[in-house]
């Protein structure tokens, strides 16, 4: 009976054990994750921000973004290796039957994630901070960055759902907002961030003393003037034009270049210093997407090329390793080697020769920028390589030359590397689809592997466009003085060599001075071409100016036969109409 | 000796008298059996009856008994005299296989008076199928119970599912941990363990609880049916040492076919023909060494160089005994199994103690302690597609003999990295586990057939995982020393539980009560985190030191903590063991659900009819077994991440200039959840005919599930990609029998036994969230089963007579030809269609074991019919790997028949270095179904009277060959794979992508994992 005792004491114990524990038990506490409720507080609000930023990576330097805002355009051609799911988007064959492979547009989903976050901040902001200095500056990034997502969805999709407030609970019904509308909430935000915003990046908050976090080149009153103008001047173009428009563009251009000093903001006077190594931080810029090579912090994986990594300094690549010695007949060894000078080999844009060499930058003397842009010698940098004209000296001879013109018989007997030229001078080794000059703003030579991503941070705008907003501003105007003055600016820029005498210089610059009435549209986008080749705009600027499927069809041989009036306006990812199953069906953009 | 024991033996036949004796045997109706064996009862001497029962056999003076046994008859002893002449023996049935025990959970009940649909197998059945866990012995084995190779690496737990799907998980984690079974080990939830925690050896039989009636008791986590291992206990009497091994060498049964050399050429030089977009370019040209390995004749098969003969290895040792009072049991256990892919292989120690002790007539406390380390090399490393997709026409070796280390020179894919050097021992892929799994109760009878019973169950699970790559490696192409990766990662997981039960058992008259009563509480606790590093100073550190990288950077960690706690309350009654009646009531509460949703009750309730005990049965002849059941029950399903309900932020770092900053993005959006509940109804019939030789049972059932706990995708715009809601409602329906025969018994001894299962099942999703007809996404459609293949149909290949029409559709030549469904002129999200599903007609087994003379030769072949299968290498690319990335002539691939002007195919598309590749994902899909061997197994049994005297009671010795063959498949047949069964998740293995991308995800594919083995095993089994 003494042992019944104890078992009993131990039942009754082991009972009671477990019903005090009972409640607790059923008591989530989760220690490893964060809820929403993160963002009622200032550490919340802040980190919502970040997050978006960090977000903007997933867009600007992938392959696929980059795709979407250059490819199926007069400027680019399809690399020989790009993929199968970006090949569409140059040739436009089997849009219609792949919408699909639209899926792979991520920024509809980036940005309504993000938008949804932003709206979190904004709506919890003002009451998480104390410190309305503090507050002002902080919740006018979130301002900045809803405007900046809302203006490349109606560009890239027309209308589209318009959310200004923190979705907590999920729905599966949406529907879209005139453009009008969507146009009217991106100029309330731009207009208060321009105002509200930091002046100088990561500057001192004086009511508090505390340093700002948003150094580098984060959104400041300039990077919101400066997008404004360019909202003013797409809705100027647009179904949703306002009679201003086009007014309100130039005088925003105007007033932000006449307190560009205020900003701390100019021109390099080199057009090769806008886009060099190192210089992402400079005067010129006005917002990057930052990377660095920081794992934690940084977006930088040794070897890293998909997800959210920058590889831009890979997509515009030539597959130069593999041009033989014996070019164009087989045999021979290969006369580079991949390194981190020349890069890494995506092959998967290249520029279309006809318009880009013929037509934008048909000016190759008096205007530097063709051979600031494009990287068409390569030195040689392997040992005992010998073509049929001679062995080449590592580091000094050059092993493969793609001048933008054909050298002639001479020269091509005496040059002991291989030469490619542009398919349109019909001499021998013409450009291919994997040999052709490479496009170089993004080139990274401080990268630790030669297959690594970039850890540069990726430009997104820079001051020049100021002045070209202006001139196709005033241009639209009818002011075609101011247009031109504006575009001057550039092309002065433009002419300057660091190589040249002073007097060279003076007489480039005169060259390519402009008059009122050279400006036409086309010579607009022409000009943009030269200036922003390569920075992830050329879609954008045929899709506002209404010349994309002009264009197209004029100069580019891969995508013109197949374009269709509709597909100025990308296709709405299907998930989305697929998804959307309460209320009415989401519709699709026409044609598709 | 041995003279000595001829002399006695000589001296006893000399000796003796002798007469003979004869008589005809009889059974309970007065028929004749044939076949039935005569022995004397202590001297040598057997015989068996004829046709007619009739026996005759010589009987030594100094005998007064025969011995006569027959299958499914009680044996009996006859006392005989030298005039027994003509005697009569009438045998009576033993119902000894209904009157076997039955574990039904919280207690066991004799089989007869089961009512539940419940399917078992004992442990001489599962020891005919050598393998790494018990999962796999069971494949093909049980009606209803559905085994899919999920993987063929070394180790490998494959995916069950017992009676189907019930819920619907988009993603392969969350379908897994709603659908898949209970495990229940020695009467405790076997939480926080996985199935190669236990060692095969130590299970004495397992149980299978498949329909509500059954799995009710288990509640909110049985939904998905039960699996319950017994494991061998101590019994009383005198030390038994046992000792089991085997011994066996493994080889893959194929290589993938890829092309050679010059087909290899020649296809790249069609991709350039067949430039869609550029005729006649291509950016894949042959390099200088290929062009040379061309004129020379070089074609290398570069799956030489990963694979190697594997083997595996078992042993166990256990003494097990005991007094009447204390019954003990020890083993001990180690098995491996080497990998056929250089760096892969599977190991396992296991110690086992179970203590059972009667303190007084009224208490007895017990222990079942299970410890084991398992340790698995390789299991991330997937060396195929990088294997197969080098170019044939280079040399692994250089001509100095040195290994030729990036054959790729030269081309787009220079960095690829020889295969010969994934066997740099510095390459770590490690992923130990330590598991601690105990279980303690005591149990007192309070008043006679009142017991009071307390199981405590505690687990402690920890692993460990290591990766190292060195650079210039097959797994690591990054040449410079300061880009080598490693990585350690530690997890811990704990549980406890706590359960109380009462039981009452009484019998009045005919009558036989037995009530239940449980109260428990659990709570499962993990945690882990995982730190990365770049860069190393030496190879040999591997991921020892990570101080020493050149980075460090740490993963997110997890912690999860979810709590149960569950009353339950069962009746079984029975009057005149002729009618059962089951009925349970359960209610959980669940902490992952949300507050005010985290209690639920639910019913069950069974019948039985032993229709064999009624007079009109009685004197049937033929039937010797007759039951029928019927069920009804409710479950719950509550398989939810901890934290679900609560909405969730993900972390997106980022930085300003020199500054970094954490940040955080919103990504998932608090919901409201509540249980998932099945109702099931259950109608079976168990039955046993002439002398039980044909004996089984035939279940139909009926499952509907409501309140579905799945992850909706949300529109995009909603800012949140997907939510977790309760909605939608599944259907399944299905009929199982299982057959045992006896289809020969001959007087000479041999036997001929059959067990056969077969099951269908048909699913059906009966209601999706918001109303919607369609999910595409997650391939889910109302009307249809669970994850159907949705996407374009291939009808063919353009051909060069269609180019006019291929162009109304804008396309060439040599593309894929899908079908216009509604006839438009184009081809849109309209024209997609259903083309199947994942799920099989029917599933089978059969298992055939003949036996003579102490030999036995066992065949074990199952079948799954009529599913399709992805085969992702065959179709669209979303990891850069599939068909596509090989289409544009760039990498080797799996040897298929492509279009081309001249060889008109309507099977693969013209290679095309463009890049241009529509409607990729309609080459997948392909016909899964099957009929395999499983093994043969080949086993003698050392008579006992040639042991006498060694000590040894037992020997039996054994020779197994696993997967010896495929008997059909139309996947094989066709070229295009070398094995049907799966090999992985979509999700896992590079290159599945389609329309409904989760199904594919979800879905166990034929991709290019290693190629499954086939091995040829000796062993032995001793008894002392």
């Amino acid at each position: 009976m003494k042992l019944f005792k104890k078992i009993s004491i131990l039942t009754i114990s082991l009972i009671s054990i477990s019903a005090v524990s009972c409640k607790k038990l059923l008591v989530e506490n989760p220690r490893a994750t964060i809820t929403p409720q993160f963002f009622t507080t200032p550490g919340g609000v802040l980190g919502g921000i970040i997050g978006v930023y960090g977000d903007l990576r997933n867009l600007w330097g992938t392959e696929g973004f980059t795709n979407i805002t250059l490819a199926g355009t007069d400027e680019y051609l399809a690399g020989g290796s790009a993929t199968s799911s970006t090949v569409p988007f140059f040739t436009y064959t089997n849009l219609v039957g792949n919408v699909t492979a639209y899926n792979a547009v991520s920024i509809f989903g980036v940005a309504y994630q993000d938008i949804n976050t932003l709206n979190g901040v904004l709506q919890y902001g003002p009451s998480a901070f104390p410190d309305a200095e503090t507050r002002t500056e902080y919740l006018a990034q979130a301002k900045f960055l809803r405007a900046l997502y809302y203006f490349y969805l109606v560009q890239t999709f027309g209308p589209v759902p318009l959310h200004t407030t923190f979705i907590t609970t999920p729905t599966t019904s949406d529907s879209r907002a005139a453009i009008a509308d969507v146009y009217t909430q991106i100029i309330t935000d731009l207009t208060q961030a321009s105002t509200e915003l930091q002046t100088i990046p990561g500057e001192t908050i004086s009511s508090t003393g505390a340093v700002s976090p948003f150094a580098g080149k984060a959104a400041t009153k300039a990077t919101a003037q400066y997008l404004l103008a360019k909202v003013y001047l797409t809705r100027g173009w647009s179904t949703a034009a306002q009679p201003t428009d086009f007014a309100t563009a130039l005088s925003t251009a105007q007033t932000l270049i006449s307190n560009a000093s205020t900003y701390k903001i100019g021109l390099w006077p080199d057009f090769a210093s806008a886009n060099a190594p190192g210089n992402e931080y400079g005067q010129e810029t006005l917002f990057v997407v930052d990377e660095s090579n920081s794992t934690k912090y940084g977006n930088y994986v040794a070897g890293g090329a998909g997800g959210s990594y920058n590889i831009t300094s890979n997509l515009f690549r030539p597959n130069y390793p593999t041009v033989n010695a014996d070019y164009p007949a087989s045999g021979g060894a290969s006369v580079m080697t991949r390194d981190i000078a020349n890069g890494r080999p995506f092959i998967r844009i290249r520029p279309n020769p006809a318009y880009v060499i013929e037509q934008a930058f048909a000016e190759k003397v008096n205007d530097s920028r063709y051979y600031k842009t494009f990287q068409t010698t390569w030195i040689a940098n392997t040992a005992n390589v010998t073509t049929p004209r001679g062995t080449l000296t590592v580091g000094a001879d050059t092993a493969i030359w793609m001048p933008p013109y054909d050298p002639g018989v001479a020269k091509r007997a005496k040059f002991k590397g291989i030469i490619l030229t542009p398919p349109e001078d019909n001499a021998p080794n013409p450009y291919t689809t994997v040999f052709y000059p490479s496009m170089k703003k993004y080139d990274d030579p401080n990268r630790t592997g030669v297959n690594d991503p970039s850890t540069r941070p990726f430009i997104l705008f820079r001051y020049a466009d100021v002045y070209m907003v202006a001139a196709e501003a005033a241009f639209k105007t009818g002011d075609l003085t101011t247009a031109a003055d504006m575009i001057n600016v550039i092309r002065t820029r433009a002419a300057y060599q660091s190589t040249n005498t002073g007097p060279q210089n003076t007489a480039a610059v005169a060259a390519m001075q402009i008059t009122p009435a050279q400006v036409t549209l086309d010579f607009i986008l022409d000009e943009r071409s030269r200036e922003f080749y390569g920075e992830c705009q050329r879609w954008y600027d045929l899709v506002r100016t209404q010349s994309l499927i002009r264009r197209t069809q004029q100069y580019n041989a891969e995508g013109g036969p197949n374009i269709q009036s509709f597909e100025d306006l990308r296709p709405i990812p299907q998930t989305e109409i697929d998804l959307v199953t309460t209320g009415p069906k989401f519709p699709q953009n026409p044609g598709y | 000796m041995l003279l000595l024991l001829s002399i006695s033996i000589l001296s006893v036949s000399a000796f003796a008298q002798s007469s003979t004796v004869t008589g005809r045997v009889f059974d309970e109706k007065g028929e004749p059996i044939p076949g039935a064996t005569v022995k004397l009862k202590s001297h040598e001497g057997a015989t068996s009856t004829d046709v007619k029962g009739k026996f005759s056999i010589n009987v030594p003076a100094n005998e007064n008994t025969i011995v006569v046994s027959f299958v499914g008859y009680n044996k009996q002893e006859v006392r005989v005299t030298a005039k027994s002449t003509n005697i009569r023996i009438a045998l009576t049935v033993n119902n000894n296989n209904l009157n076997e025990v039955v574990v039904v959970g919280y207690g066991t009940q004799k089989k007869r008076d089961v009512t539940g649909a419940i399917a078992s197998i004992s442990e001489e059945s599962l020891a005919v199928v050598p393998s790494d866990n018990v999962v796999d012995q069971l494949k093909g084995r049980l009606a209803g119970v559905d085994i899919v190779s999920n993987s063929t690496q070394p180790g490998a737990s494959n995916q069950i599912r017992i009676r189907g799907n019930r819920s619907l998980g988009s993603s392969q984690t969350q379908n897994d941990s709603q659908n898949q079974p209970l495990i229940i080990l020695d009467g405790v939830p076997f939480i926080g363990g996985s199935i190669n925690d236990l060692n095969p050896d130590d299970i004495a039989s397992l149980d299978v609880l498949k329909d509500a009636s059954a799995t009710a008791i288990y509640g909110s986590r049985a939904s998905g049916g039960v699996i319950l291992i017994t494991t061998k206990r101590g019994k009383a009497g005198k030390a038994v040492t046992t000792y089991n091994a085997y011994y066996g060498i493994s080889h893959i049964t194929s290589q993938y076919p890829v092309f050679n050399g010059t087909e290899y050429a020649a296809f790249k030089a069609q991709a350039a023909t067949g430039n869609t977009v550029n005729p006649g370019t291509t950016a894949y040209g042959l390099t200088t060494a290929e062009t040379a390995g061309l004129a020379n004749g070089t074609n290398t098969d570069w799956q030489n160089f990963i694979f190697r003969p594997g083997y595996t290895t078992d042993q166990l040792l256990g003494v097990s005994g005991g007094s009447e009072d204390t019954q003990y049991g020890i083993s001990a256990g180690y098995h491996k199994d080497q990998g056929t892919v250089y760096g892969q292989d599977f190991e396992r120690y296991t110690l086992r103690t179970t203590i059972d002790h009667k303190i007084n007539s009224r208490i007895r406390v017990g222990l079942n302690s299970l410890e084991n380390v398992t340790t698995t090399n390789g299991a991330d490393l997937y060396p195929l597609y990088n294997t197969i997709s080098l170019s044939p026409l280079t040399s692994p070796y250089n001509a100095d003999g040195s290994i030729n280390l990036l054959p790729l020179a030269g081309s787009i894919d220079a960095a690829k990295v020889n295969p010969l050097t994934i066997r740099n021992p510095a390459i770590q892929d490690l992923n130990r586990r330590l598991n601690t799994f105990n279980s303690l109760y005591g149990e007192v009878n309070i008043l006679d057939g009142l017991k009071y019973r307390a199981n405590v169950g505690l687990t402690y699970g920890q692993t460990q995982g290591n990766q190292y790559t060195p650079v210039s490696n097959f797994y690591n192409t990054a040449t410079a020393t300061s880009q080598t990766s490693e990585q350690v990662a530690n997890s811990q997981d704990y549980s406890y539980l706590v359960e109380n039960l009462l039981t009452y058992d009484k019998t009045y008259g005919k009558n036989h009560l037995t009530l239940t009563g449980l109260y428990s509480i659990e709570k499962d606790h993990n945690d882990g985190s995982t730190f990365n590093g770049v860069g190393l100073p030496a190879d040999y550190i591997q991921s020892y030191n990570l101080n020493l990288a050149n980075t460090v950077s740490a993963a997110n960690g997890t912690f999860s903590e979810k709590g149960l706690i569950s009353y339950m309350a069962r009746a079984n009654y029975s009057f005149d063991d002729k009618y059962l009646l089951t009925a349970t009531v359960r209610r959980d509460g669940s902490s992952v659900l949300t507050s005010g949703h985290q209690y639920l009750t639910y019913p069950a309730f069974a019948f039985g009819w032993n229709a064999d005990r009624e007079e009109f049965l009685k004197n049937v002849s033929w039937v010797s077994n007759l039951k029928l059941r019927a069920g009804y029950g409710v479950t719950s399903n509550q398989s939810v991440a901890p934290y679900s309900t609560l909405g969730n932020l993900t972390n997106n770092a980022y930085n300003f200039g020199p500054n970094g900053y954490n940040g955080y993005l919103v990504t998932s959006l608090p919901d409201n959840l509540k249980f998932e509940t099945t109702q099931n109804y259950n109608l079976g019939l168990d039955f046993g005919f002439l002398h039980n030789r044909i004996s089984g049972s035939v279940d139909v059932y009926d499952q509907r599930t409501n309140n579905i706990l799945q992850t909706i995708s949300l529109p995009p715009s909603n800012g949140a990609g997907s939510t977790l809601i309760n909605a939608g409602k599944t259907k399944g329906t299905g009929l199982e029998i299982s057959l045992s025969s006896i289809n020969v018994k001959t007087a000479s001894g041999f036997t001929w036994n059959t067990d056969f299962n077969i099951s269908f099942y048909r699913d059906a999703i009966v209601a999706l969230h918001n109303n919607l007809q369609e999910d595409v996404g997650n391939g889910w459609f109302v009307g249809q089963p669970f994850d159907v293949i949705y996407d374009y149909k291939k009808i063919g290949i353009w051909q060069t007579n269609q180019a006019v029409e291929a162009a109304k559709y804008g396309q060439k030549p040599g593309q894929i030809e899908v079908e216009d469904v509604n006839h438009d002129g184009k081809i849109d999200a309209n024209d997609r269609q259903i083309l199947g599903s994942y799920q099989p007609k029917f599933e089978s087994g059969i298992t055939n074991r003949f036996s003579y003379m102490g030999i036995d030769v066992t065949f074990v072949a199952f079948a799954r019919i009529g599913q399709m299968v992805s085969v992702p290498y065959l179709g669209s690319d979303s990891g850069a790997s599939g068909y596509p990335f090989f289409n544009v002539g760039r990498v080797n691939q799996y040897k298929v028949n492509y279009w081309t002007p001249t060889n008109p195919t309507n099977a693969f598309p013209s290679p095309d270095a463009s890049g241009t590749f529509p409607y990729a994902s309609t080459l997948q899909y392909r016909d899964g179904s099957f009929i395999k061997m499983r093994s043969i197994n080949v086993g003698y049994t050392i008579p006992s009277n040639s042991l006498k005297n060694s000590g040894i009671s037992s020997i039996r010795v054994f020779a197994t060959c696993s997967n010896p063959f495929i008997i059909w498949s139309p996947l094989t047949k066709s070229g295009l794979g070398i094995d049907p069964e799966g090999n992985g998740y979509g999700g896992s293995l590079a290159g599945a992508s389609g329309y409904s991308t989760n199904a594919i995800g979800r879905a166990i594919t034929v991709g290019l994992n290693d190629p499954l083995t086939r091995t040829f095993q000796l062993g032995v089994n001793v008894k002392f």
